[in-house]
């Protein structure tokens, strides 16, 4: 699989490097992230830099990768003991775009599993609006959230009023105990977005294919209201394993002396997020019991593209019931692979 | 159905998707100088209007998940639309508004 898909890359790259380039410069991007968390009195420190790199390859192609280097630091008895840290690393994502028109972009390589909304399109530290992750996250994305293979994209129909888009994939079988270990899987998501109202839903599906088959279906809705500098965001999912769904929304407080005042800069959060364990499936990287929790925090946006975030939140669960606290720091950076290459 | 009859059916139904792309591809070439033509025309009637629309476009679009980036030039713009391009499905005349905007 791994040979076909590399196949498929040369190919294609060799037909973008023939086609006529623009003024095309590579970039990194990403952000660097700090992250402070205290669940239940056991407290780890989370530095990472998460760099994206994009190359466009002619007019038609590009190749994109994002890579997450961290080092985890945690108590050696979790509440107590010296800290002790472990350096991770991981490619999130490493693919070749062919971007054919707005109706169809082909992905081909290592991609984030399009499954509903959080994992493709909020998941970056300097997107999300809380430094945890929903409990559902590993609903139809698995541990790693990305998959091997080929994808297409684009929009079905687009209309004034409304906007049909979609996504296909199809990943095959990497080592499942590497960096890169992804199952067989096919699934796709297809989405209405409504841009009056500013509202999208859609749903996801997806076919496990590795070892005992199973399908997993999702839903997400997404709302920016024009009017109110507001957004809320929602997603379930159900599989063998279980169900979840969360639902978040931010305020940001733009309309009290604009959005660069001192106050503007300010946008409270709040979430809240259930899941239901149903039957244990080993390696579906959800929570191993129902559990219930509610959070709410205050974002703050500094110049420079530095953003505070610090929360609150309650976790519930048959077993105990625990505070969360969370505070990040989040710095997104952005410069040209080559000194002059931004003139 | 035997494991060589899928691979077979799996490449021939990559290297068709391969040329339909490759000829949607070619179709679209634009002619370069009726392209810069056309821009320059456009630039010079409403290059306000293009910038508003791509603002519009822009908080339709991208501004679902997230804000407008800081102090970007027009190259480093042109290869993030790109990028978000794919993400977000836009079209070429999208991308061409919002780079208005977003590094006029």
């Amino acid at each position: 699989m791994i040979g076909k898909i590399g196949a498929m890359l040369v190919l294609i790259a060799a037909c973008a490097l023939g086609a006529p380039a623009q003024e095309n410069v590579p970039i990194i991007s990403g952000g660097a992230d700090f992250l402070t968390s205290t669940q239940g009195g056991a407290t780890t420190l989370l530095p990472a830099l998460v760099p994206v790199v994009a190359a466009p390859l002619g007019n038609h192609v590009l190749f994109e990768s994002r890579g997450e280097l961290l080092e985890f630091y945690s108590r050696q008895n979790g509440r107590t003991g010296p800290y002790q840290h472990q350096f991770i690393w991981a490619i999130d994502y490493m693919q070749l775009d062919f971007v054919i028109d707005s109706h169809l972009t082909i992905v081909a390589g290592r991609f984030l599993t399009p499954f509903n909304i959080y994992n493709e399109r909020l998941a970056p530290a300097w997107i999300h609006n809380f430094e945890n992750g929903p409990f559902t996250y590993s609903f139809g994305n698995g541990p790693v959230g990305s998959s091997t293979g080929l994808m297409a994209r684009g929009v079905l129909v687009a209309r004034p009023s409304y906007e049909v888009n979609y996504t296909a994939y199809y990943s095959g079988l990497v080592d499942l105990n590497s960096h890169w270990g992804t199952g067989r899987t096919a699934g796709g998501r297809m989405g209405v977005f409504f841009p009056g109202p500013r509202l999208e839903a859609g749903f996801s599906y997806e076919r496990y294919l590795q070892d005992t088959h199973r399908n997993i279906e999702g839903l997400y809705f997404s709302w920016q209201p024009k009017s109110v500098p507001l957004d809320v965001k929602s997603e379930w999912a159900h599989s063998p394993s279980g169900q979840g769904y969360w639902l978040e929304g931010l305020y940001r407080l733009s309309r009290f002396r604009g959005p660069d005042s001192a106050l503007g800069r300010l946008a409270p959060v709040a979430r809240v997020e259930q899941f239901h364990r149903d039957q244990f499936i080993a390696g579906d990287g959800l929570p191993g019991t129902n559990l219930k929790e509610g959070d709410f925090g205050l974002n703050y946006y500094l110049p420079h593209e530095i953003r505070l975030n610090g929360t609150y939140g309650r976790q519930f669960s048959s077993q105990r019931n625990v505070n969360v606290w969370n505070f990040g720091l989040t710095y997104r950076f952005l410069f040209p692979m080559w000194p002059g290459g931004s003139k | 159905m035997s494991a060589s009859i899928r691979l077979k059916l799996c490449l021939i139904c990559l290297l068709g998707l391969f040329l339909y792309a490759a000829a949607r591809c070619q179709a679209q070439q634009p002619q370069p100088a009726q392209t810069n033509s056309t821009s320059a025309t456009k630039n010079a009637q409403a290059p306000a209007n293009e910038s508003e629309e791509g603002e519009k476009l822009f908080r339709t679009n991208c501004g679902r998940c997230h804000n407008p980036p800081e102090d970007l030039s027009p190259r480093e713009a042109r290869v993030v639309l790109r990028q978000m391009r794919v993400r977000a499905m836009l079209s070429a005349e999208d991308e061409r508004l919002i780079l208005k905007y977003i590094a006029p």
